[in-house]
């Protein structure tokens, strides 16, 4: 309390006319104050800070900002490797091709036609539904794809 | 139902109880402190109509933080502080808003109408000059002169300096005295 009153003597003094407006400012301030409910006050923080918990306790439980966002990662993550492992179950759209064609070199220009066409066939398929997994070989191709390359590949010699 | 609070229990204790999960414990502290940090925030300017929310607003923001109080100053500064802190948000969004109506018009039916008219005058020339303040010589001033707090207590509040809540408050001073005439 002296070292209050020692403050007060080092003050900046106030001049009688502020010294006049700050007690009307007071005034007026404390009767403004007056007018506020105190219970409902205590009533309102109350129940906010009720619901406050319950909210951060549901947060907490749920999990953190953090936490969600790493949640997040690992679901798309995961959700990456299943898509990247169901394409690689499928043929690759640009190698359909069976890898036991035998002596490619050997086919004339019209062979080679025929067998490009045959895979481009597979490949449209392979676009729009799902083919036999990896590994696609002649043992792969239906009998209309088998008697279409055939029939291609004669005409072709023929 | 805790155990019943004692005729006048110290704040420290009650912000204890209230921690340990005793609501009634918030309640008197409300109870205590509800009307000065009203006239304080009163005094900066706020609204009649926004009165009690920010006061409720602040009380809500306090014991949500309570567990941070370290009591470096008293419960009682720390809630002005919060306080002051509330109601510069609030403007904010007043003047998002617009309602620009910071100034009470305030009549006091008793008592000579020329004499209160002064006052009044007085008192609303005051509260503009305390709104062209900076935050701190704004705060400092009113806790100090409205408030009568010591600067050790005030500087613990703001968490500044003792010295520069002297110099806050002696411009502040300086600039209202100039002001007021």
């Amino acid at each position: 309390m002296d070292r209050m009153n020692d403050d007060r003597m080092k003050d900046e003094p106030l001049s009688p006319a502020l010294g006049a407006a700050l007690q009307a400012l007071d005034a007026q301030a404390e009767r403004r104050a007056a007018e506020v409910n105190v219970e409902r006050v205590a009533a309102r923080v109350l129940e906010r800070l009720r619901s406050g918990e319950v909210e951060r306790r549901r947060v907490l439980w749920m999990s953190p900002p953090a936490l969600r966002a790493a949640a997040a990662v690992v679901v798309l993550v995961a959700a990456g490797v299943v898509m990247n492992l169901a394409d690689h179950s499928r043929p690759p759209a640009s190698l359909p091709l069976p890898a036991s064609i035998p002596a490619m070199d050997s086919l004339s220009a019209r062979q080679l036609e025929a067998v490009l066409d045959a895979t481009a066939q597979l490949k449209a398929e392979a676009d729009t539904e799902p083919l036999a997994p990896s590994g696609a070989s002649l043992d792969d191709l239906t009998e209309d794809q088998l008697q279409t390359l055939l029939a291609s590949l004669g005409g072709a010699e023929g | 139902m805790g155990v019943p609070l004692p005729a006048v229990a110290a704040d420290g204790d009650l912000i204890a109880r209230y921690l340990a999960g005793e609501e009634q414990a918030a309640t008197e502290l409300v109870r205590r402190h509800a009307t000065a940090l009203a006239r304080y925030i009163a005094s900066q300017g706020a609204p009649d109509d926004e009165l009690e929310d920010v006061t409720q607003e602040t009380f809500f923001k306090a014991f949500r933080a309570l567990g941070s109080f370290r009591g470096g100053a008293s419960f009682r500064t720390w809630l002005l502080a919060i306080g002051g802190n509330v109601l510069r948000d609030r403007r904010r969004q007043w003047r998002r808003n617009l309602v620009v109506e910071l100034t009470p018009e305030i009549r006091d039916p008793s008592g000579d109408p020329g004499e209160h008219a002064d006052a009044d005058w007085a008192a609303e020339r005051l509260q503009e000059g305390i709104g062209k303040l900076a935050r701190l010589q704004r705060e400092v001033f009113l806790m100090r002169a409205q408030q009568g707090l010591g600067y050790e207590e005030i500087s613990s509040g703001l968490g500044i300096t003792e010295g520069a809540a002297r110099v806050h408050y002696h411009h502040a001073v300086k600039r209202l005295k100039a002001w007021i005439g």
